[in-house]
């Protein structure tokens, strides 16, 4: 109880509630722009945060992430252009709903969807990351070990890539993780004699290459693309009728978001679909969605935004990211020399209800922002793409320079850009480099001190139930999909024929 | 071709990772606790290695079969311009990057092209310099402010 009153007393203060209200609207002007995301945007908003207190850097890096998921379905329903990828699904029934003349209702329903759905997630999230974290306190470096193991197998089912080649995106940064000194031997690995690298390669300069100038390199194929903008009078609050028809759709979205949230490297966009489905699946007219079902729209915005209290569950309570975003403000932590973990619920716990306060606070701020600055916000998506991209590259190489004033960090954020745009280009999604960055230090640093406790005798991890039950939902995370088709999906297409 | 060029590439670059951790320093034995320094990443280059293949023969490019826009070899040409100009002043580079990109990308407005190529960089620079107090390598422009 002290830790939570600790941390509202740690958040009133009144020049950081100014900076949350300046994240919130910086939050949805990135979630509103082309090509940006939380994730980006986090990631170009961490350089900005390093020489601020650690609660109000890591306040504002959550602002953010809250703020531009929702922001991504004001593009979404006014010009047809999600924002973010987890707005994808709000497209399908916003838009239609906009070209009738209703983007007004469309924008209120999206609005009091979001602010519920994240509420309800920031809630789940103050009861049930210190209840993990309790949990966690106990796991012995084997424990962890295999945690982060089945951490890195979610990775498999992230981003746009195949299953495999994400597992090979999280394992190159996994090996850029190694580079710098071994935390168990200090022998020098990778650094070619960079005295720089000698601490490793930096979270920030690389997340800014891979999600920031790669992503000027792909805007540069879409310059051609021209966006039409829906005319909107005002933004209208739901009727009483849309609020009947939708509350069992917001609930179950909400409860979706947060459990998909949950699960580490899971995000709002997977979070979205599946919420949009499930409101399909149990709506009494299904026929209506894709052509402006109401419920579509509270199903997906419901979802994308709960995913964000959710995915801060485990990156919180056991540092393994649970969304893309989320591993950015795992980095920020870091750099910030804040180790996430079960110690965090006990050595820094009013750091911890700080920013669930925060995140609390800024889905409130969404009702204010989204209802009267919708349609401000909405111009901010036809700033041309020639004038906005040059800027974000200057903000993307003085923010990889900033952190360390290091030149070296600005040619690795070219270097990564450049990467991360063939690996799109070739269906090698950049999330899971990103989070395999993250986590191969703790993953390498976890390995060692496991066989250093077992003795060499690797084997005996397996025989611990913990390290076991998590070896096991890593082998179901990775095999699980293909022995699903393989020994249940065709036994019954086979019977269905028959 | 396609199919193969990308795990191909990826093999030959755990070949070269492989045999740079061979050139890694070790442990005499009777200190060493856990794995040698070079175990870990060997690990990982192997994981790599077998999911190329895997990739190879199972996993087939479907997506993304046409080349990269001109615009894009541009904006990477660009990047080297940058790189180049970073040497006399950072942000004389940024300002001469931000300012051709826009141009190469359509922009023709003097207003705009100025906004992105002197404005910009020079609120970024008194932003940074200013409020956050990070010092930036001197140079040709920088050193008018720092003396």
């Amino acid at each position: 109880m002290d830790a939570l009153f600790g941390g509202l007393a740690a958040l009133a203060d009144p020049g950081l509630l100014f900076l949350i209200f300046l994240a919130t609207l910086g939050g949805v002007v990135i979630g509103a722009l082309p090509g940006l995301n939380a994730t980006t945007g986090a990631a170009l908003m961490l350089p900005f945060t390093i020489t601020m207190d650690p609660i109000a850097a890591i306040a504002i890096l959550t602002t953010i992430y809250c703020a531009a998921t929702f922001a991504g379905a004001i593009t979404a329903i006014l010009i047809n252009t999600p924002g973010t990828s987890a707005s994808a699904t709000t497209c399908l029934d916003g838009y239609p709903l906009a070209q009738r003349g209703e983007a007004g209702r469309a924008l209120g329903m999206a609005t009091i969807s979001s602010t519920f759905g994240g509420i309800l997630s920031v809630l789940c999230l103050m009861a049930a990351a210190p209840l993990l974290a309790r949990m966690a306190y106990n796991f012995a470096p084997p424990e962890y070990f295999a945690l982060t193991v089945f951490g890195i197998s979610m990775l498999a089912t992230i981003g746009n890539g195949t299953p495999m080649r994400n597992i090979i995106a999280g394992l190159l940064g996994i090996l850029l993780a190694t580079v710098g000194k071994d935390l168990l031997t200090t022998v020098e690995r990778f650094t070619f004699g960079f005295n720089e690298l000698s601490e490793g390669i930096g979270f920030v300069p690389v997340m800014i290459g891979i999600f920031g100038i790669s992503e000027l390199l792909v805007q540069a194929e879409t310059l051609a693309v021209e966006k039409r903008r829906v005319i909107m009078k005002a933004i209208k609050l739901p009727s009483r009728d849309d609020y009947r028809k939708v509350w069992r759709t917001i609930l179950r979205s909400s409860g979706i978001g947060t459990f998909i949230g949950i699960l580490p490297a899971e995000g709002a966009t997977v979070a979205s679909m599946i919420g949009y489905n499930e409101a399909r699946r149990w709506s009494k007219t299904p026929e209506e969605f894709g052509k402006g079902a109401i419920e579509g729209i509270a199903g997906s915005e419901a979802a994308n935004n709960s995913a964000t209290g959710g995915a801060m569950v485990p990156t919180l309570a056991l540092g393994i990211p649970g969304s893309p975003t989320a591993a950015v403000i795992l980095a920020g932590l870091m750099v910030h020399g804040l180790q996430p973990g079960p110690t965090m619920f006990t050595d820094q716990s009013h750091f911890a209800y700080a920013i669930f306060w925060a995140m609390l606070l800024v889905n409130v701020m969404f009702i204010f922002v989204g209802l009267f600055g919708a349609k401000l916000f909405a111009r901010v998506a036809f700033i041309p793409i020639p004038i906005l991209w040059p800027i974000v590259f200057t903000f993307s190489i003085v923010g990889a320079y900033a952190l360390d004033q290091s030149m070296l960090d600005v040619w690795i954020a070219i270097g990564a850009g450049i990467v991360g745009y063939f690996m799109r280009r070739f269906g090698y999604s950049v999330v899971p480099l990103a989070i395999g960055l993250i986590l191969g230090g703790m993953l390498e640093k976890r390995l060692g001190q496991s066989l250093i406790m077992l003795d060499d005798q690797w084997w005996l991890m397996f025989t611990r139930p913990l390290a076991l039950l998590f070896f096991v939902l890593t082998f179901l995370a990775l095999f699980g999909p293909f022995l699903w088709k393989r020994f249940v999906k065709r036994p019954s297409a086979a019977a269905t024929r028959e | 071709m396609a199919r193969f060029a990308v795990p191909v590439g990826l093999l030959a670059f755990c070949a070269i990772a492989f045999w740079l951790s061979t050139q890694f320093d070790r442990v005499p034995p009777i200190l060493l606790r856990g794995m040698q320094p070079e175990h870990f990443p060997q690990l990982v280059v192997i994981l790599i290695a077998a999911l190329a293949v895997c990739v190879m023969v199972f996993d087939p490019v479907v997506e993304q079969q046409r080349r990269p826009a001109r615009m894009v070899w541009i904006s990477m040409g660009l990047f080297a311009v940058f790189a180049l100009l970073a040497q006399v002043d950072l942000f004389l580079g940024l300002g001469v990057f931000a300012g051709a990109l826009a141009l190469c990308w359509g922009e023709r407005r003097p207003w705009a092209l100025a906004l992105v190529a002197v404005v910009g960089p020079a609120f970024v620079f008194f932003l940074f310099d200013q409020v956050f107090e990070i010092r930036f390598p001197r140079g040709l422009l920088t050193n008018l402010w720092y003396g």
